[in-house]
Order: structure tokens, then sequence, then C-alpha cells
């Protein structure tokens, strides 16, 4: 009978408890699923940019990453995951990761980027671009602090007092109470992008009479941003503000080529280019392909080229050059323009130029004129910033609270001022303002662009040419400007200029684990526990006596049965 | 966490019972069979509570973190049906007088800790993050063992037709609040703040009270008086 069989099995089982657990054991460990995962927190973490340019590899090659937290002070992190607060990397302590072999870093950053102070702001910048100019294979990555996250920081750095402590059984009992935390980010390898295509967006305005044969005027301003991490750049100023100001140009000269009496003679050509974070990877294609273009080149005759960068704050407006130009010349007159129209109508406003000859020994342009000045035109870039080499045109730090678009605003009617009376040639019309009423600079739809592109990341590898903000440029450009085109450009397969990386966003979870020994611990813990629950019920009877005395004086009809 | 700590909280949740196996005397009567029976009755039991509650309780739409009393209370009171199953068991599975509790107490607590705690300790204990909570349930499971028991010899002794009269409200206030023990400890939780620990502890020391005077009614019968399974 089945029953008698099962009872047979039961028996086998029963006879020999060890046995039957050594049976189990391995059929337990065959059929247990595969880490269920619950009850973990999980923030988004920002990677470190990683690119190819120019044959050279830059950043964090890795990006999954499964292992122990770790406090960036501790002696130990080979294979672990340092966590840190942006005020305790240091280079030295990066440099030192590296030699060891560590297996990622965590930063944390301040929730508002924008309220750290001067010093912080500088230590920020000047690590982002150490980091930048780096290649490591450890994946660093970014997180913006919150309350969860300082926990687990606040936890990583008791912990570290194990790894100090004096004795072996001092560091053996603080790493057996000790509340650690296992990263992990899962999801794809980050993986190169050989299809990636950067997008140029150009229009144009053409001049009263016939076209081939006015000077052209050119207005560019790259639109992509640069920080650390892809996925925090922003870049409100550089190159926001550049980009707000063009918009806004097109729309009011739009307004007056479409009238048969303002009507200059001038070209006009509208550039928004892509990849300038990336050495002006857009103006270059873009000059290049209008050299080779047989007919229609719209380079062909050009006044100058005005290329306009970080324009969202202070009062200063600095013309840089590559070669000063001649008085007389049409770059002479128009700085001689800017220069008048901010005497007259914004005394506040201090123009300058910049003189900074083109290092050809450098791998990186200082700025985008420099990509027309090696092709013999007349540019340069219109910019706030005074020298090339301040670090806030590629930092995270830039964002939409940096920027005044009060500023913006007035930097744009000043340059649309100073370029009315260059291609109208007023110059003898004194203090006479060209942009007010109808041609106004609209206030609020600078401040509305402002707040729409500094609100998504705008780094060149987030930015397919597919993207919703390319898509909104190319559309806000097709209202003013005829001829509107959007070009796409790809790196070489072979040898390529550049190369971008997927995985700027990553999901990281963070698992509250033990270490080994305080499984140890609790074992050791539990056994006291059951040895203690064994001699109870083997000395139960002690109790059950001990209870019957006390019951039966109180009932004495036992006594009479 | 490891394998190893799924082994620690299985250790702790079942060892306990084997210990109470093997020490109360249920192993020389051979009472295995039995226990297997009873905790099959536990589950017929709960079969039919569940179908109870799904018939006839409506469902209330309470919002988490609140507490919904009269839901509890409801709830609580289809465990009565625990107690009518229990006494059916006794009564219907031979066995010697006072083994009769203790076969129907282990079986039903056993049945309970396989079904109910088995499956969130192996998903559970076994993930990669640490909770006290698994420590906790087993833990939580001896307490229930002592419980169970304690419930199943309540029972036992309101069947009895000598029991002394004196004691008859006891053992029913005892039912009672064995019976609403879940809802004092969701009151308990809401209204004291106890964490989970306290909690547990608080379950303990209840649960033995209720266990130590059932055991000395239990002893104050006559009959038992003499002889002892001991």
């Amino acid at each position: 009978m089945w029953f008698d069989e099962l009872g047979e099995v039961f028996e086998m089982f029963k006879g020999s408890f060890p046995l039957s657990f050594l049976f189990f054991i391995p059929i337990f460990i065959i059929i247990s699923p595969v880490s269920p995962v619950n009850a973990a927190q999980e923030f988004a973490v920002y990677r470190m940019q990683q690119y190819d340019l120019q044959g050279s590899t830059f950043g964090c090659k890795n990006a999954i990453i499964n292992m122990e937290a770790r406090s960036i002070d501790s002696k130990m992190l080979t294979r672990r995951c340092a966590v840190a607060k942006l005020q305790d990397v240091t280079m030295p302590k990066y440099r030192d990761l590296m030699t060891q072999n560590a297996g990622a870093l965590l930063v944390i950053l301040p929730s508002n980027l924008t309220s750290l102070s001067p010093e912080e702001k500088q230590h920020l910048q000047s690590l982002e671009q150490e980091l930048m100019h780096e290649q490591s294979t450890v994946p660093v990555y970014f997180a913006l602090e919150s309350e969860y996250l300082q926990d687990i920081y606040v936890d990583v750095q008791e912990g570290n007092s194990g790894d100090n402590a004096p004795t072996a059984w001092e560091a053996l009992l603080s790493s057996a109470s000790a509340n650690g935390f296992q990263l992990m980010v899962s999801g794809s390898q980050a993986e190169a992008m050989p299809d990636f295509e950067i997008a140029n967006i150009q229009g144009r305005l053409s001049g009263y009479g016939i076209e081939e044969q006015l000077p052209t005027i050119a207005i560019v301003a790259h639109y992509d941003a640069k920080g650390v991490a892809p996925a925090l750049s922003f870049g409100a100023d550089s190159n926001g503000s550049g980009m707000i100001m063009l918009l806004e140009l097109a729309r009011l000269f739009s307004k007056l080529y479409t009238n048969s009496r303002t009507h200059a003679k001038y070209n006009l050509v509208f550039l928004l280019s892509g990849g300038g974070k990336f050495n002006y990877q857009g103006s270059k294609r873009w000059i290049e392909d209008n050299f080779e273009a047989a007919e229609g080149n719209i380079l062909n005759d050009v006044a100058f080229v005005l290329c306009l960068d970080s324009l969202g704050s202070s009062d200063n407006l600095n013309l840089h050059v590559s070669k000063p130009p001649r008085d007389d010349s049409a770059g002479g007159q128009f700085y001689k323009h800017l220069n008048e129209v901010s005497k007259s109508h914004f005394p506040e406003v201090k123009v300058g130029m910049v003189h900074k000859k083109i290092n050809l020994g450098d791998e990186m342009l200082a700025w985008e004129h420099e990509r027309y000045s090696i092709k013999r035109m007349l540019a340069f870039t219109l910019s706030h910033l005074d020298t090339h080499k301040t670090f806030d045109r590629s930092s995270i730090t830039d964002k939409r609270e940096t920027v005044s678009p009060q500023v913006i605003s007035r930097n744009t009617h000043l340059l649309a001022e100073a370029l009315a009376r260059q291609i109208y040639n007023l110059t003898s019309q004194g203090t006479f303002q060209m942009f007010t009423d109808t041609l106004s600079v609209e206030d609020n739809v600078v401040e509305a662009w402002l707040n729409y592109l500094a609100n998504e990341p705008r780094a060149a590898q987030v930015l397919k040419s597919d993207s919703e903000v390319v898509l909104t440029l190319e559309q806000t450009m097709g209202q003013y400007l005829k001829d509107v085109r959007k070009t796409l450009l790809k790196a070489d397969k072979r040898d390529p200029e550049f190369v971008f990386y997927t995985g700027a966003e990553y999901q990281m979870n963070a698992y509250n684990v033990k270490p080994a020994v305080f499984d140890l611990f609790l074992a050791l813990c539990i056994a006291g526990y059951l040895a203690l629950a064994y001699f109870f019920a083997q000395n139960f009877h002690v109790i059950y006596y001990a209870l019957k005395r006390s019951v039966i004086p109180v009932s004495p009809k036992t006594k009479v049965n | 966490m490891t394998f190893f700590h799924f082994g620690n909280c299985v250790a702790l949740a079942y060892v306990p019972y084997v210990i109470v196996y093997k020490c109360s005397g249920l192993a020389e009567y051979s009472a295995f069979w039995k226990c297997v029976q009873a905790g099959g009755a536990y589950l017929f039991t709960q079969l039919c509570k569940m179908l109870l509650l799904a018939t006839f309780f409506p469902t209330t739409e309470a919002v988490a973190g609140s507490l919904d009393i009269t839901g509890e209370f409801l709830k609580s009171t289809v465990d009565i049906i625990d107690l009518i199953g229990l006494h059916i068991v006794m009564s219907k599975f031979a066995g010697k007088g006072q083994l009769k509790f203790m076969i129907a107490g282990m079986g039903w607590a056993t049945a309970e800790l396989i079904v109910t705690r088995f499956i969130p300790l192996w998903m559970g204990a076994r993930g990669v993050e640490f909770d006290w909570k698994y420590i906790q349930m087993s833990f939580d499971s001896n307490i229930s063992l002592i419980h169970h028991i304690s419930v199943a010899m309540l029972v036992w002794l309101y069947s009895r037709s000598d029991l002394q009269k004196t004691s008859l409200p006891i053992v029913l206030t005892l039912l009672g609040l064995a019976c609403y023990r879940p809802l004092i400890v969701e009151i308990l939780m809401q209204a004291v703040g106890l964490g989970s620990w306290m909690l547990l502890l608080a379950k303990a020391g209840f649960t033995s009270v209720v266990a130590l005077i059932s055991l000395q009614m239990y002893l104050s019968i006559p009959s038992q008086g003499t002889n002892s399974y001991y």
C-alpha cells in the first residue's frame, strides 16, 4: 500500500537526521532561485564621460559593477566601490584608487549644484577637467545627494573603522557589527556608437540683389554641452545662451528681410553646429562640405563669421580673435559698431577684444572661430569669458541658475544693433536704435527658451540627430529662415575622429548586506539558543513538578481521590 | 544574503520543533503520522476559513498604514474556527489523554510553519539584501509553537468534564485572548509604536504567561496529577 511505502520513506529520514540533511542540501542549492531581489534601494547614477577623440581615449571604460561599498579613505579598496562626497575626492586620492585597482568610484554630489561656495565650485570644476582628461578602467559614477545616500555614506564611513582597528579581534568584531552595502549597477555594458550622427542645422536669409554677388555674414553657435557626466550636462551658459541669441537674431532679421524696404545687401547664414565640445566637429564638417560643394558655396564671399559662446552672465563682452582685424575691414567695423552701441545705449557693458593666436600644435582648438580662421576667413567669437582657459564652458555647474535671461536679452539687443549698423552701413546715425517696439527682443521668449534648453541634458552623446531638442531647433529655424537644412555627419569608419559611447545614466541598487563573519556569529548565537532550548526541554519536568507541587495543595480533592 | 544565512534562519525556526517532538515523549509513542494528520486538518481548516472570509466578509478598502479595527476584529472572529478544528482533531484521533493536545498542537504548529514560513524564508533570506526580519520570523515561529500547544491544551481543558467550575471562565478568557492575539498585536503596534524586536518580546511574554496558566490548570485536573507522560 502507498501508505506503507510513504512510511518507509519517512522512516529513512527519521532515523538519521544528519544524513537526510546531507541528502537535501545539494537539492536545495540546485533548485535555489537566482538571488531574488527585493527591498533594495534604487537611485539614479550618472556615469562619467567616455569618448574617443582624434585617436585618444578619454573617460572611464566600464559600466557594470557589483561590489561592496567602502569609504574612499579605507586601506583596502581592491575590487570594491569607493563611496565619497565631492569634497573628499582629490586627484591624488583618485590616482591612488587607480593604482590600488579599485572597482569603482561613486561620488555623491550636493543635491543643489548651484549653491556651491566659490571654493567648492572651483574644486569641482578642476576635478572635472582632470577626471575627463585621464583614461581609466574604473567606472566613475556621480549621484545627487539624497537622504538614503547620506545614510549609506555614514554607514560606510563607520565601517571604515574596522580597517583601522588596533587588534585583529577588534577588527573582527567591528566587521561583524558593521552595516555593509553591496552596490550594483546592472544593464548593458557601455558600447561604442559607431553610427552616431551629429546634426548641423543651417538656415539663411538672402540679401537684396543677386545672391551670389553679395557678401555673407555667418552667425554660428554650437548647441551641445559638456560636463564630467553627460547626463548632468545642462550647459545653460555654454552654449544655451549662444543658441538663444542666435535664434532671436534669426527672428529679428527675418522680420527685416521680409520687408523690401529693410532688405539689406548682405546674406545672413545661421548655423547651429553640433559636437562643439568635441573640437568643433560640426563646424569643421560644415566648412569642408561648403568648400567641396561645386556650386552654391555659401562661404564663398564671407564678410565675417561670428561665433556665439557663453553670453548669459556678467557685463563683459569679449571679442576673441585669432588675428586682430584691420580697422577698415568688416571685422574692424563690426568691433567699432559694438563699441559705439554699448557706449550709447548700454553703458554698463564693457566691450573688449582678446587676441589669441591659434596654436596648431594644440590638439584642441580654443574657440569655435579658430575653425574658420584656419581656413582664412575673418572670424571671431563673442563671449563674456575673457579667456578660453576657464573651466566654466565644460562643467556640470553650468546650470539654469547661473544664467540670467535679462543679460541674454540685453546682449542680443546690443548685438542686433551692431549687426544692423554693419549690414545697413549706418555709420552716421549716432544714437539711433532700431530694435524697439515690434522689433524688440522678447524677454519672455528668451526666458522660455532658456528654461527649455537648460531643463534636460544636452551632452553631444545624449543628443541624437532625431532627438526632441534637435527637432525643435530645426523647426524653429524653419519658421524664420529659408533653406533650413539638417546635415548629418558621421565619424569615419576606419579612422574615426570621434566615438561616443552609450550608458550615460544608470540605476544603481544598494543592498544592505552583512559580512560573512556576521553569519558565523549569528550561527554561534543560534546554536547557543538552541542548546538552551534543548536543555530547557530536557529539564521541563523540573518546572512541571514544581508547578504540580504548587497546585496540588490548593486542590484538596486530589488527596481524597 | 547567503545560503548560510538561510540555513541559520531555518535552524532557528525548525530545530525547536524537533527538540520538542523528541523530548515531549511524542517520539516514543511514534506519533509522527498523527502529527501529519493534524497538519492535514490544519490545512483543511484554513481552507474553510478562507472560503468563509471570501464569501461573507466584504473587503474593506483600508488605506495603507491605518488600522481597520472592525475588519481585523471580524477576521480574528473567524479564527474561532481554528479552535473548532483543534477540538475535532482531538476528538477524532485516538491517543492517550494528555498526548492528544500535544499531537494536535504540534501538528498544527508544524503545518503552519511549513505553509506560512518556509516560502518567505526561501525567497527572502537568500536575497542579496540583509534584513533582520527573517531572524525575527524564525523566532516568531518558536513562539507560535508554544502558542499552539497551549491553545490545544486550553481547548482540551474546555472539553473536560472534570474541570473545576471556577477555572472555566479563565479558560474561556484565555481562549478569547489567544483568538484575538493578532488584533491585540496590531493595536499594540499602532498605539504604542513598538519596534519589531520589542513586539517580538511582548509576544513571547504574553504567550509564555498564557502557557504557564494553562499548564497550571491542566495540572490541577485530578486525573493528571498522578500519571504524567514523563
